[in-house]
């Protein structure tokens, strides 16, 4: 076996050493391509599946309940908080108040919607606090504080699409003015940045701010969002929330996005599945006959080999190794592209509905098991072929038959 | 030892079937080889000279017949044991060179010597030795596409001895040459036998070859019709 080994890697190191460099170079080429071909549209896909899911759970959480129709908030908000949290399932839930408002600075003004949150209990809900850029989160008693959106903040991605309050930076002073007619200056304590609109065109102040600006007692609020520990089990939570006496509508997040959305979501999704193994089986395909085409061409130098002795056994590790080394390179070739097409659509990034952009997701399991894929389909496609043709009469192999 | 046959052949034949016409290549042909004779096996086209070539060395079976080197069956031995056997004891010169041509010189003689379980180094200087008994000593990181015709001829001779097989065949190793390169082929042929008394067997069909060989066999319709020791 390890006189196989040796004799298959010495004839394979010739083989590339002087084989046709042409070749060579199409079939690394193909290869790239099968491997972008598997890697590339799973990314977007996973890109435009998770800024629809972050969107979601920004607002939503895992499950968020509502005023009831004819009511503009939740009250006794406390109330409800105390009955969610008490339920097995649930690991965190937090009050909101949201707000209408124009933000300006200097000369700049631009309309927003102000989120009232408290500030320690969105650690364990929502990305808010792992998002901030430049500046801080809001702390217990930032009450003169503001977050605000990086596409309100000028140089930041995305900022030039919309109206922008210019050069506003940390530490800077905004006015902002309520719907109900309210000026509050505030300074600005951080900027946040979640890559997509919905989150970078908001502010966040203080639940106490929106309180005291709108009048309410403690037990009001616009939302209350909930996560849990598994979101597979979200209908069941849900259901126990209803059973443990809340009486405004609960949503699941899936439920809260419109019926549109969920479909495209399922839709998307279902397509990137099939895709995934569809493209496996045309990428496995492809090596095969790539790979078995230049086993026919060597078929000669096979029956040679053979003639002077040399095992079957080396011959076969003797392609395995020449097909992995193209599946490397192929791979290799394909990662630089791959990663050169995610640079290209991070910077570029796709836009529909014009203010709503994908940014490839680089998926790295997804890549790791393309990697794997393609090498387990490189050593099936160099050696079944090699061991059909090694098995082949020695004459016959010989005169190409 | 000299005196001991080393081949023998029993009744050999060998025939083909091509459409509805069989094909007798050989029709019963016995003899027997000594080892350190240089054996010419000589004949017009179709004779039967190649089957019988290809039969002795191991790439093709018989359909009928015996066929022993120092007393063992290789006929039926498994595929796996003939390759083996190729490998170790036997030497093949091709007509067309049957070289792989993305390798060196030196490669396409010393792979077979890493076949055997030789270590590397080992086997680099077994295939240099090879190459410069044939002359090439010179040449050992040429590839084919690099040496002319009779040079390539040589590097098959060089893989064919490096192993120092127990018999040497060749297949009109001077086919493809001019007649000086054809000269030099055969002269190093004639030193091997000479020098370290290396059983040949060679199929040609040109009768000024038969200078350098100890006896000739003469096949025609698949039958030997003379069978004769030249004095050396």
């Amino acid at each position: 076996m390890f006189n196989d080994i040796k004799v298959g890697f010495l004839s394979a190191t010739s083989s590339i050493k002087r084989g046709n460099k042409k070749t060579l170079g199409f079939i690394v080429f193909v290869l790239a391509l099968i491997f972008i071909n598997l890697v590339f549209l799973p990314s977007m896909i996973g890109g435009l599946m998770g800024m629809m899911t972050g969107f979601m759970q920004y607002s939503y959480g895992d499950i968020v309940i509502e005023p009831s129709m004819d009511n503009a908030y939740i009250n006794n908000a406390d109330n409800v908080l105390q009955k969610v949290r008490a339920i097995p399932g649930v690991t965190f839930a937090t009050k909101r108040l949201d707000a209408g408002a124009s933000i300006q600075y200097k000369q700049k003004v631009v309309g927003s919607s102000i989120k009232g949150i408290l500030p320690s209990e969105e650690h364990g809900i929502s990305n808010y606090p792992f998002i901030i850029s430049e500046g801080e989160f809001l702390g217990g008693l930032s009450r003169a504080e503001i977050i605000i959106g990086a596409m309100l903040v000028e140089g930041y991605f995305g900022s030039e699409i919309y109206d922008n309050l210019g050069g506003v930076r940390v530490g800077s002073h905004v006015d902002v003015t309520y719907s109900n007619g309210v000026v509050r200056t505030y300074k600005v304590k951080g900027i946040m940045e979640g890559t997509f609109e919905l989150v970078d065109l908001n502010a966040l102040v203080h639940y106490k701010e929106i309180e005291d600006v709108f009048g309410l007692d403690e037990s009001k609020a616009t939302s209350i969002v909930v996560r849990v520990r598994n979101p597979d089990v979200l209908a069941k939570v849900k259901e126990k929330i209803i059973a443990a006496g809340v009486n405004e509508p609960v949503f699941t997040a899936d439920e809260k996005s419109d019926a549109l959305m969920r479909q495209a979501m399922q839709s998307i999704d279902l397509i990137n599945v099939v895709s995934k193994y569809v493209s496996l089986i045309v990428g496995a395909a492809l090596i095969l006959i790539i790979i078995y085409i230049n086993v026919l061409n060597r078929k000669k130098e096979i029956g040679i080999l053979k003639a002077v002795g040399i095992s079957p056994g080396s011959i076969v590790i003797s392609y395995a190794f020449i097909s992995m080394f193209y599946v490397s390179l192929g791979v290799l070739a394909g990662l630089v592209l791959y990663f050169l097409l995610m640079f290209y659509f991070t910077v570029n990034p796709v836009t529909f509905y014009e203010n709503i952009t994908i940014i490839p997701e680089i998926q790295g399991e997804l890549v790791i098991q393309s990697i794997f894929t393609m090498l387990i389909m490189s050593v099936i496609a160099g050696t079944l072929p090699a061991w059909r043709v090694s098995k082949e009469n020695i004459l016959e192999a010989i005169w190409g038959r | 030892m000299k005196d001991k046959p080393m081949i023998k052949i029993k009744n050999m034949k060998r025939y083909y079937k091509t459409g509805s016409v069989i094909v007798k290549a050989l029709n019963g042909v016995s003899f027997e080889i000594k080892q350190g004779e240089f054996i010419a096996i000589m004949g017009a086209s179709g004779s039967g000279k190649t089957t019988m070539l290809r039969i002795l060395g191991l790439l093709d079976k018989p359909t009928k017949g015996e066929y022993t080197i120092n007393n063992l069956n290789v006929v039926d031995l498994p595929e796996e044991e003939k390759g083996y056997y190729r490998l170790t004891q036997l030497g093949y010169v091709f007509q067309d060179y049957a070289l792989i041509n993305e390798m060196s010189a030196e490669e396409n003689v010393y792979i077979l010597s890493l076949m055997e379980g030789k270590s590397k180094q080992e086997s680099i200087s077994t295939s240099k030795e090879a190459l410069e008994k044939v002359g090439l000593g010179d040449k050992l990181n040429r590839v084919p596409d690099q040496l002319s015709g009779g040079e390539k001829q040589r590097v098959a001779v060089a893989r064919a001895i490096a192993k120092k097989p127990k018999i040497l065949f060749a297949d009109e190793p001077c086919a493809n040459l001019d007649t000086h390169t054809s000269e030099q082929v055969l002269e190093v042929l004639r030193n091997l036998n000479k020098n370290f008394r290396q059983t040949i067997v060679m199929v040609t069909h040109e009768p000024w070859h038969t200078k350098y060989v100890s006896r000739i066999i003469k096949l025609k319709d698949g039958l030997i019709v003379s069978d004769k020791k030249l004095r050396k």
